[in-house]
């Protein structure tokens, strides 16, 4: 026996498990780190601890710290769970362009893309749990006790599924097998699709409330999952080519020009349906729709949905990537920010129309005209907490594993794909960088660079991840 | 070192794990230029390919394992109800009962109901409903129209004190009122439900009687059941000072005390309402009130444009004609 005891072998690296091993680790990990870093990192432990008590204060059932009330049962918790859910979606949706039907420009995103999904799905769930009084049960109840009429235990069944699909996506490429990775990215995108519409069925099939009811909800939520997912890979992507972590010259050159054309795109979806939205409802007869739809846009909600959404959320963004003076990183880093709020808001103003004109009493409480909901402090804490979760995570998988797609191969060719991605990606991706028309545009990037392979974090030796060892120090 | 394995079966042939971590030298590289039709010589490829397929049976292999237990667990629950106990409000049933011969049916007579707000007193004392304002199972509200044609809704608190004199609606204060009548609400107990149609996990479901019950051992408190009704009638227990079977944190609404009904007994509302505003009965019992009721007065449903189908019918001034 050694006196180092256990070690954890995770990603080349020896991890020792002894307290004592452990601590000095750790210590000497903090100090290689960067002054930058170490505050980014401490910040956000320092939001973590936040949200952490705030958790706890949520735990107990029926203590009533959510500012949620008979007459508005859905809160901020619940426009968290669904935020995070549909952008795991969108991350999915847009890394499918590259992944399953081979477009070149869109392959940088395979490993972040399924790395952010994993964590996303993760802080979904986590929320979720919090805002459930029994959520153990909840993984119990629907499993021994199916109820496949209800659009909530399919949403359960599908996200379940999700996560299992994108935890195999993630373990396949990291270990190298293209196959198994091939199969796992086309099954995400399917769910991608899938799951971010049964989510919108869980509002749209509630005749209760008719700002929800209908079947543009699980486009719109397919939509703004899109958008959502888009915009978080363009901040990714960004910090990516600014901080100069692995593969940040295709980054510039390939993956943030691509996230301009994506957010394009999901930005005029958006745009449309939301013009839809306030046009059908204006005009619609079913009673409280209308009512729910003035309170959007001359009512309690309106600053939020004109000022938050429409404009910072949709309008700046368009243009910031319309612009010629602002299509460069910087700009679309803003854009991806502005798109993303634009989202969050999207989401929250959605919850709260859905129930903010009640068409009937609540438990003996009347609400007239409108009735008020205003999220406590826990849940504000819970919501930032899981953002601080998110991104904590992810600056950890970014600082500890391989992020370089340059090593992700393609393991079968679907019909619909090039032959020659198979094995030669990174000479098919190099002539497609150099020949991309939007490399001119990035300004201030190192657009002219060729793609090079030498792209590697400063930190970490590119080493595949082997999380199968635990050795046990000697002996046995 | 070999432990024994829990639940052996298909993980057992899984088991070389050591062969998992495939030697990064000399394995990924056959992997990493796979042809697709399948022509590198099948020697080059063999160590990927029994490394693949020996983590792909694993994973398989463990797949199947859990596929096979949650199929086990969910046979067992059907022969041993895991949930079931005292707090399902469905095990209160008395043996004499037999809730498939009953359809019970609740008439409320708007017309003849002066919001005295007993009900709401009755219900609260005999389900341990919390005091709290903004929680109740049955509540009596007021709906007004003015002389300007403008329909007010006000229930100060479920109505459980009474009402004063005039609308305490914001914006009905000083109008010349045109009329006027008291609608007390419960659960519609209907028969195309909403509520058990959306539950996830199944807590809230349809007795044989037609009476909608919540499972306190499932329920997960996700309101789900809460935002679907469109009656308003459910509620998230809050909690606090409760007596027996309110769980916090799970949906709760009225079910017709069927504690009270499986005994012969009539729900605490109806037995206490002084006015007789609210009747009670089996409709498949020809002589009972009831069915008289039913036969010559014709009760209306509330709000039928959901197309729930309420067994809470109502009696005297509507909505539309208030």
């Amino acid at each position: 026996m050694h006196a180092s005891g256990l070690t954890l072998t995770l990603a080349g690296r020896a991890i020792p498990l002894g307290p004592r091993a452990a601590g000095a680790a750790v210590v000497r990990e903090v100090r290689s780190m960067p002054f930058g870093l170490r505050l980014w990192i401490g910040g956000l432990l320092a939001v973590l601890a936040v949200a952490a008590v705030a958790a706890l204060v949520a735990l107990p059932p029926g203590w009533k710290v959510f500012g949620t009330s008979p007459s508005f049962e859905w809160g901020l918790m619940i426009v968290g769970y669904v935020f995070f859910a549909i952008m795991t979606s969108g991350l999915c949706l847009a890394s499918s362009l590259g992944t399953v039907f081979g477009i070149e420009r869109f392959r940088p995103f395979e490993k972040r893309h399924a790395i952010l999904a994993v964590l996303s799905l993760t802080t979904a769930f986590l929320i979720i749990a919090l805002d459930l009084h029994y959520p153990v049960r909840m993984v119990f109840g629907a499993m021994l006790v199916p109820s496949p009429s209800s659009p909530m235990w399919w949403m359960g069944v599908f996200y379940g599924a999700y996560l299992v699909v994108l935890l195999v996506e993630v373990w396949s490429m990291f270990t190298d097998h293209p196959r198994i990775h091939q199969w796992a990215c086309t099954i995400a995108a399917c769910l991608a699709i899938l799951a971010p519409a049964t989510l919108g069925a869980v509002f749209g099939v509630l005749a209760a409330k008719p700002f929800w009811f209908g079947i543009f909800t699980p486009i719109m939520m397919v939509a703004s999952a899109f958008l959502a997912g888009t915009a978080l890979l363009g901040i990714v992507f960004y910090a990516v080519h600014r901080l100069r972590l692995a593969d940040h010259a295709r980054s510039a050159s390939i993956a943030l020009p691509a996230v301009r054309l994506l957010l394009a795109v999901g930005l005029v979806i958006v745009g449309a349906l939301v013009i839809r939205q306030v046009v059908a409802g204006l005009t619609g007869t079913v009673p409280g729709h209308r009512e729910a739809t003035i309170a959007l846009v001359t009512g309690p909600i309106a600053a939020e949905f004109w000022g938050l959404r429409v404009i910072a959320g949709i309008v700046a963004p368009a243009l910031l990537l319309l612009m010629p003076m602002t299509r460069n990183p910087a700009g679309t880093l803003a854009a991806s920010i502005l798109a993303l709020v634009g989202v969050f808001t999207d989401r929250y103003t959605f919850v709260t129309a859905g129930q903010i004109a009640p068409t009937t009493t609540h438990a003996g409480t009347v609400s007239y005209p409108y009735a008020s909901y205003a999220p406590t402090l826990v849940e504000v804490s819970i919501f930032v907490g899981a953002l601080a979760f998110l991104a904590l995570a992810y600056t950890l998988a970014e600082r500890y594993l391989d992020m370089g797609e340059t090593d992700v191969h393609v393991g079968i060719n679907w019909p619909w794909m090039r032959r020659h991605d198979a094995g030669q990606d990174q000479e098919g991706q190099d002539h497609e960088a150099a020949g991309d028309d939007d490399v001119g545009e990035d300004h201030d990037g190192p657009a002219d660079l060729p793609a090079p392979d030498t792209s590697r974090a400063p930190g970490g030796p590119a080493v595949p991840v082997e999380v199968a060892a635990i050795a046990a120090g000697a002996g046995s | 070192m070999s432990e024994p394995r829990i639940g052996g079966g298909p993980m057992a042939p899984a088991d070389p794990a050591p062969v998992v971590p495939v030697d990064p030298v000399e394995a990924p590289a056959p992997v990493e230029a796979p042809d697709p039709v399948g022509l590198v010589p099948l020697d080059e490829l063999a160590p990927a390919i029994a490394a693949v397929s020996t983590s792909r049976r694993a994973f398989l292999g463990f797949g199947l394992a859990v596929a096979g237990g949650m199929v086990g667990a969910g046979v067992l629950a059907r022969f041993f109800p895991v949930f079931a106990d005292e707090l399902d409000p469905a095990s209160p049933i008395v043996k004499a009962y037999d809730p498939g011969t009953r359809q019970w049916t609740f008439i409320v007579d708007t017309a003849s109901c002066i919001g005295c707000g007993l009900c709401v007193v009755a219900c609260k004392e005999e389900n341990h409903v919390t005091d709290k304002p903004g929680y109740t199972r049955t509540w009596v509200e007021r709906r007004t129209v003015t002389t300007d044609g403008t329909l007010y809704v006000d229930s100060p608190d479920g109505g459980i004190d009474g009402f004063p004199s005039h609308s305490t609606a914001p914006g009905a204060a000083g109008k010349a009122v045109r009329a006027s009548h008291f609608q007390p609400r419960l659960c519609m107990q209907c028969a195309t439900s909403p509520c058990t149609t959306v539950c996830p996990v199944g807590a809230t479901y349809t007795a044989e009687d037609g009476v909608i019950l919540v499972d306190a051992r499932r329920c997960i408190g996700c309101g789900y059941c809460i935002v679907a009704c469109p009656y308003g009638a459910r509620y998230l227990a809050p909690a606090g000072e409760h007596g027996g079977g309110i769980t916090p944190g799970i949906a709760d609404k009225c079910n017709w005390c069927y504690h009270r009904i499986n005994q012969g007994q009539l729900p605490a509302c109806v037995e206490i309402c002084p006015v007789g505003s609210r009747k009670f009965g089996d409709a498949a019992d020809e002589t009972s009130e009831i069915v008289r009721v039913l036969r010559e007065r014709n009760p209306q449903m509330l709000y039928p444009e959901y197309g729930t189908r309420p067994r809470v019918l109502y009696l005297g001034p509507s909505v539309e004609e208030a």
